[in-house]
């Protein structure tokens, strides 16, 4: 491939996080979620904000087209960045935003950087109620004419497939929302914490065939906020150093015109880019904080980043490997299947958490390196980071 | 709890396509029964979804071809919640993304005979259902269902 970013590893860390409560939060906005993340991400740090210089938004999923939501942040926040811009990348943005920051401090063009989410998914204004994808235009809004509706859609239709090409089984679904309802029950903020079990899962309503209500993430209000600056600055913070890696993106910007669109070919790119960067492989991976926003994610994950050969990703879930104990434990904190849906950025924090050996009941012993992925939108985006404990 | 006289609600329109200058030649097609795509003048890609530059080559220049019809079923997936109010009495419903001979990809349903056990793989041909008036939707059956 030719790009080349190894010169960038291990030389940005995160220096702090912050997730606020999620769930229903009735009166917060997308604005006041983003801001007490800060808020929580700063504490985390030990930074004052006068040291931020720059601010990555991300604007909730009700302002997904609000370019300017950077603007109303800083306004909100009293920062004159000397960085800043919002991107809206769906579930891959978190991981993406936490790169343009690398970059940003690498290059010396800011020194800390706050990327910041908030979303009041749950409480908050509502979206217009557009088919699947109606957001990027009227061919895309046109898919009412077949009754395309639901984020539930694209990943359906992706489990439709690897079930029908691999046998991937619906108890395989299952063992994904097991595990991660098991490791929200070590959870204290998430938002699901009851265990559930196999039958549970294939005793819970369809929704769209073939997910079960199981198989989906949670709608949740919810913000979070991750500081990054340079690995040599983060040495002199209270925290544990958790240095960046390797990053890695990739787009398939079409969906029809791409033939094996449905199975997320630019997710294994965006790992394998990541990997390139940090010189490592799936061996050397003891944690994975992968984006489920349905059960067939987690298990086309395994695949993308190698843990097991394209199509095995559903055994690979069995006997409890991805459970805490397992071979490789997947998404500690519960995910967006039981913890609580802020877009990848949870996510995102638990892995830094895990390496700093800050995660409680559910910490991973000897994480050394943890690999954090997002995917989003119509299975357009996807971003990865190799994390490693500094 | 107390007894009131009601009137059903009347459930609201399924939403109609947006028909613009760029697409109304697809959609008047599939008024008269024919499935009809953009093909490339210059690299021959015939393309799915409508646009105005061919995403193969980004020629300009492009004409309306009619197709087979013909498709198999890619992935096949059955919403039993309606996630818009007016097809809360369609559900259970279909969607499918289907490959058709020419190579182009679309969503759409399958209908008809053995349409409930369609599956990953199943040959299907077009129909046009008539969903309002003027306004022809290409759904699939399956080939050789009774």
């Amino acid at each position: 491939m030719s790009q080349d970013t190894r010169s960038l590893r291990g030389r940005a860390a995160i220096a702090g996080v912050g997730v606020t409560p999620q769930g229903k939060l009735p009166g917060s906005t997308n604005l006041s979620l983003q801001t007490d993340a800060f808020t929580l991400a700063l504490a985390d740090a030990g930074l004052d904000k006068s040291d931020i210089d720059g601010l990555l938004s991300e604007p909730g999923t009700t302002d997904m087209h609000w370019a300017l939501d950077y603007l109303r942040l800083g306004r909100a926040l009293g920062i004159n960045p000397a960085y800043t811009g919002s991107f809206a990348m769906g579930g891959a943005t978190a991981g993406a935003l936490v790169q343009l920051a690398a970059m940003a401090v690498t290059s010396g063009m800011a020194t800390y950087v706050a990327c910041c989410f908030g979303d009041a998914a749950k409480t908050g204004k509502k979206r217009p109620n557009l088919a699947a994808g109606g957001y990027l235009g009227d061919e895309s809004a046109n898919n009412s004419a077949w009754g395309a509706f639901g984020a539930a859609t694209w990943s359906a239709l992706s489990a439709s497939r690897h079930m029908a090409l691999y046998g991937t089984t619906s108890e395989q679904l299952g063992e994904v929302a097991v595990a991660a309802r098991y490791h929200a029950s070590l959870n204290p903020a998430a938002i699901m914490r009851e265990p559930i079990t196999l039958a549970d899962h294939q005793e819970s309503r369809m929704i769209v065939e073939p997910f079960r209500l199981l198989d989906c993430c949670l709608v949740s209000d919810g913000g979070a906020c991750v500081i990054v600056t340079t690995a040599e600055r983060a040495r002199e913070l209270a925290r544990p150093v958790v240095t960046i890696e390797g990053m890695g993106q990739a787009f398939t910007t079409q969906d029809h015109e791409c033939p094996d669109w449905w199975y997320g070919p630019h997710q294994k790119v965006a790992v394998d880019r990541a990997y390139a960067m940090a010189g490592l492989g799936p061996r050397d991976v003891q944690v994975a904080e992968l984006y489920d926003n349905f059960t067939i994610s987690v298990i086309m994950w395994l695949e993308h980043a190698g843990f097991c050969k394209e199509g095995e990703g559903g055994p690979f879930t069995e006997n409890g490997r991805i459970r805490l104990g397992g071979d490789l434990p997947v998404n500690t904190h519960g995910g967006h299947l039981s913890a609580g849906h802020p877009q990848g950025w949870w996510t995102l924090a638990e892995g830094v958490r895990q390496l700093r050996g800050e995660s409680g009941p559910r910490q991973v012993p000897g994480a050394e390196t943890c690999l954090v992925a997002g995917r989003g939108l119509v299975l357009n985006t996807a971003s990865a980071l190799l994390l490693a404990k500094g | 709890m107390t007894a009131m006289t009601t009137q059903a609600p009347t459930p609201p329109a399924k939403p109609r396509p947006i028909v613009n200058d760029e697409n109304r030649p697809f959609w008047t097609a599939a008024a008269r029964g024919e499935l009809c795509m953009q093909r490339c003048l210059a690299c021959g890609h015939i393309r799915f979804p409508i646009q105005p530059l061919c995403p193969r080559c980004i020629g300009r220049d492009f004409e309306w071809t009619a197709l087979s019809g013909r498709a198999e079923i890619l992935a096949k997936v059955v919403y039993h919640r309606a996630f818009h109010p007016a097809y809360a009495s369609d559900v259970p419903y279909n969607l499918v993304l289907v490959q058709l001979a020419e190579g182009p990809r679309m969503y759409s349903n399958v209908v008809g005979p053995g349409a409930a056990e369609a599956d990953v793989g199943d040959q299907v041909e077009t129909v046009f259902e008539l969903v309002a008036d003027g306004l022809l939707v290409p759904r699939f059956r399956k080939i050789g269902a009774n």
